[in-house]
């Protein structure tokens, strides 16, 4: 699992309403019976952030990206507008990263 | 399976034996043992149905294979899927197959030539056809005009024909009515939708964000398309709506390029990338010199999260961030030992952070400390590297302690303490902190149970009602409460049953029907009632209550022997004894033991009262014997086998173990549990019984369950040869110490123990050892001297510790003398 904070996108710090709401609005936004995966992943990121011990269980015995993907995202400059036009060089490594996944869980589900 | 092969001919009497193999082999999904056979019958008679099974089988081990990531294995298998018309059964796995092995272009054709294919399974053929057409835009191959441009293959190849169009139209920043005009011509339930959904969504992102974030939701995460979705999503104003992964190297580079984010930027990320790609400490290298350009707390904190990758890197952070706490160096060094396997170094680096965080005031202080050792707790479990400081024989047991003197409200630590506790047989301690924590924690069932327990081992019944009175109004269907409550009345009946006082122990047992729950009736209150009742001479009511609770108890050989057993317990008058013997021989008579008899039969058996009452309980089981017999031959798993060998060890049944062992190593040769359980049961569950080659082949055993880190069977072998004689307890306690021992041996006192040996080892001269070693080869000399030293004044010393020390000695005899014969 990606680390709690990552997926619920709340800082370390963030204290028990603060974690609770934005889990609830990310629940409302992906209900589980349309978006069925992203919820188990709000879910199991909420379980295990949900109470102080586990925020320091999370905190103190795993590695976290928290950090690492605020600075990315940082860079990135989420504020500015899209108005250009990407290339067809990225436009075809997202199709691609789209279809390895897929086959990646069609390999995975075959079995069952 | 195919239909033509579920209903065929293969269930009827007449049919071939190897074919009946093969069709139960697809059933159970061994579907390589299904290709031989299925191949070998072909060959003999091509019939069209084992033809099915065959291309069947082909299809199922290409999945297993693809699940397993071997997919060239995988396509080859599905290759031999082919039908004359050139289509395989499962043209899904086939193109998955071909894109995980890279091979773009053919998986693309592949899937191309499949659209509108009526072989293609209904439920696959959408996902195959939006597959088809992602992989068609990534990686174009020719398409063939169509014949027929209202079929389903003809409209597929105009929809891609307009996606492409359009897609080249966005990326070219052609107008937008333009690229409009070109998406209008796919239709909603195309397999192309995605794509027209992506870019109506980039095309009105700046005006109307959340219209386009709405238009993405079209797109299901499973889709070929999610990922471009999700780079778009991350590109919408107002952040991303859920970063539930950071996003990839393509969605940045998306992200600037459709923002026209400034050279800075992008120059930025890519030199992140490059620093990203050559590993943890060059990417914490690289971030701690951005201080200046990105918030500096976050760029800390994401160099502390990687310093327990780069531990090596440590020097740096602190020259670029300022010296780390005492705390904050252990933790870091803690999760760089634990990520190298180094149990030792993780535990001692713990150990100290949390000792320096301890002293300080603070709930939170007082709470990180209980997380730490809690975690030592559970690595101790899983880790025989993790020892504690020695304070208690357990090392799980004394992190627990000190998580709770840290953090005493965190309740499950004081359930599974207490169940420690309860499990190692540390009374004292149990009963303690079991009276502790219901004061603490007067509200919660878990915690008055494991009191109401800890009460009646005590005998302090009074304390036991109150407990389980208490929990019943916090919850008054707690069926294990009432079920304690009945068993301890019970108890008390056999003992007024035993002093000859059958009107006292039918008062008890109306206490005890007073916890029973309506709809929910005890067998075991039934049963004894039935008995005492006879006793009474209330018949006939009790005759029937009595076979009332034995139906209840599952009838049968089970339930007579349950109510012959509590019949034993409370060693009752034979007025009873004749009734229950004879029903017992004739329910054994009757039918032929299940499982969950038996298994019945081994909880009864295992409760406390009866492990009391050893011979009363052997007696029964010799009566059941040849019933007993019978179940030899079921399919035992190796937990369930460890439960019966514990019931026939306990009564000495070790001609049942051995046939028991026998012939589920015939089942299962491959299983080690059957073999440790013959070795037992030739020993009679002695191990100073026990052969030479016996003792060696279990220490083989306990060596393999080791290495594959099967710690309960490589602890139940090593409890074996160490658990018999008059020092066992003595041993058994000494078990987690020994290495402790061992590594003091190693160090300090080589010496000493070698003069203590040279005392007990007169007549074992270095001379002797290295004969033994050219006659015996190190290992089994290591054996021989184990053997002797035994023997002597030291062999009171734990069995790790006495191999230890023969270890030594005969490495220290080779050294002198040159290296071992033969191994």
């Amino acid at each position: 699992m990606n680390d709690p904070f990552t997926v619920l996108g709340i800082g370390e710090d963030a204290g028990d309403d603060e974690i609770k709401q934005r889990y609830l609005a990310q629940v409302r936004a992906f209900p589980p019976d349309r978006e069925p995966e992203r919820f188990q992943a709000y879910r199991a990121a909420y379980e295990a952030v949900r109470d102080q011990r586990k925020r320091l269980e999370a905190k103190l015995l795993r590695i976290n990206d928290a950090a690492l993907s605020r600075l990315k995202l940082a860079v990135l400059s989420p504020s500015r507008p899209v108005c250009g036009r990407a290339t067809k060089a990225t436009v075809t490594a997202l199709l691609l990263e789209g279809i390895d996944r897929v086959c990646t869980k069609v390999s995975g589900s075959s079995e069952s | 399976m195919s239909d033509r092969l579920r209903q065929g001919p293969f269930h009827e009497a007449s049919v071939p034996p190897l074919a009946a193999k093969a069709t139960e082999a697809l059933r159970l999904g061994d579907f390589k043992q299904a290709i031989e056979l299925f191949k070998r019958l072909v060959k003999q008679d091509a019939r069209p149905e084992w033809r099915d099974a065959l291309t069947e089988a082909y299809a199922g081990r290409a999945r297993i294979l693809a699940a397993k990531g071997m997919f060239e294995e995988a396509e080859t298998a599905l290759s031999k899927t082919t039908a004359p018309d050139g289509t395989v059964l499962d043209p899904l796995l086939y193109v998955q197959c071909l894109v995980k092995r890279g091979q773009l272009r053919k998986a693309a054709e592949l899937a191309v030539k499949y659209i509108g294919n009526n072989r293609v399974p209904a439920s696959t053929a959408p996902k195959l056809a939006e597959l088809a057409a992602a992989l068609w835009l990534a990686a174009p191959v020719p398409l063939a005009a169509p014949v027929d441009h209202k079929s389903e293959a003809g409209k597929w190849v105009e929809h891609a024909a307009a996606a492409q169009q359009s897609l080249t139209a966005w990326i070219e920043g052609k107008p937008r009515q333009e690229i409009d005009q070109l998406l209008s011509r796919i239709p909603l339930r195309s397999a192309f939708r995605a794509l027209r959904l992506i870019l109506k969504s980039l095309m009105i992102a700046a005006a109307d964000p959340a219209r386009a974030r709405q238009l993405l939701d079209g797109i299901p995460p499973e889709s070929a398309f999610a990922s471009f979705r999700l780079a778009v999503e991350a590109a919408l104003p107002e952040g991303t709506p859920e970063p539930v992964a950071m996003p990839s190297k393509a969605q940045q580079v998306f992200a600037v390029e459709v923002k026209g984010l400034p050279g800075a930027a992008s120059q930025s990320l890519v030199q992140w990338t490059k620093a990203e790609r050559s590993g943890p400490g060059a990417l914490l290298t690289f971030l701690a010199s951005q201080t200046s350009t990105l918030p500096a707390d976050d760029v800390k904190s994401a160099c502390l999260n990687l310093l327990p990758q780069a531990p090596d890197r440590l020097r740096q952070f602190e020259s670029a961030f300022g010296l780390l706490s005492k705390f904050d160096k252990n933790r870091v060094l803690a999760l760089a030992a634990e990520a190298r396997n180094d149990w030792e170094r993780a535990e001692q680096c713990w150990t100290i952070a949390a000792q320096s965080i301890e002293p300080a005031a603070g709930m939170e202080t007082g709470l990180s400390a209980g997380v730490i050792y809690r975690h030592l707790a559970r690595l101790a479990h899983e880790h025989p590297e993790i020892e504690g400081e020695g304070k208690s024989e357990f090392p799980a047991i004394e992190y627990l302690e000190l998580s709770l003197r840290a953090d005493p409200d965190h309740l499950p630590t004081v359930l599974q303490l207490t169940g420690l506790y309860r499990k190692h047989r540390q009374d004292r301690d149990w009963h303690r902190l079991a009276e502790d924590a219901a004061q603490r924690f007067p509200e919660e069932s878990a915690v008055l149970l494991q009191a109401t327990d800890s009460a009646i081992a005590r005998k302090a019944y009074k304390k036991a009602v109150g407990f389980a009175r208490k929990l019943l109004a916090l919850d008054p269907i707690n069926q294990a409460a009432r079920q304690r409550m009945i068993e301890l009345h019970i108890s008390h009946a056999h003992k007024q049953i035993r002093l000859k006082r059958a009107d006292l122990a039918w008062k008890e047992l109306a206490e005890a029907a007073e916890w029973e729950r309506p709809g929910a009736p005890s067998f075991l209150l039934h049963i004894n009632q039935g008995l005492v009742g006879r006793e009474l001479g209330q018949e006939p009511d009790a005759e029937a209550r009595l076979r009332r609770g034995v139906e209840l108890a599952g009838g049968g050989v089970a339930g007579w022997f349950r109510a012959s057993l509590e019949h034993a317990l409370m060693n009752a008058s034979e007025a009873n004894g004749a009734l229950l013997r004879q029903e017992l021989t004739r329910a054994q008579q009757t039918a032929a033991p299940t499982k969950e008899e038996i298994l019945s039969i081994v909880s009864a058996v295992g409760n406390k009262d009866a492990r009391e009452s050893k011979k009363a309980v052997r007696g029964l089981i010799f009566r059941i014997r040849g019933w007993l017999l019978k179940g030899g031959g079921l399919a035992w798993s190796a937990a369930e086998f460890h439960a019966m060998a514990e019931m026939f060890g306990r009564v000495d049944a070790y001609d049942l173990l051995a046939d028991y062992a026998k012939l589920a190593g015939r089942r299962a040769p491959e299983e080690a549990t059957w073999r440790y359980y013959q070795v037992v049961a030739r020993s009679k569950g002695d191990p100073a019984r026990l052969s030479f080659a016996e003792r060696e082949e279990l220490f083989g055993m306990e060596e393999v369950a080791v290495r594959r880190r099967d710690f309960h069977t490589a602890n139940r072998i090593q409890r074996f040869i160490e658990g018999s004689g008059p020092k066992s307890a003595q041993r058994r306690g000494s078990r987690r110490v020994s290495r402790a021992d061992l590594m003091d041996f190693d160090d300090d006192n080589e010496s000493l123990l070698l003069e203590l040996l040279a005392v007990g080892l007169e007549d074992t001269p270095p001379d002797m050892v290295k004969r033994m070693i050219e006659k015996l080869g190190r290992r089994q000399a290591v054996t021989a001297l184990v053997d002797r030293i035994r023997a002597t004044p030291l062999g009171d010393m734990p069995e790790p510790l006495l191999r230890e020390l023969a270890k030594n000695i005969v490495e220290s005899v080779i050294a002198t003398n040159g290296q071992a014969r033969h191994e």
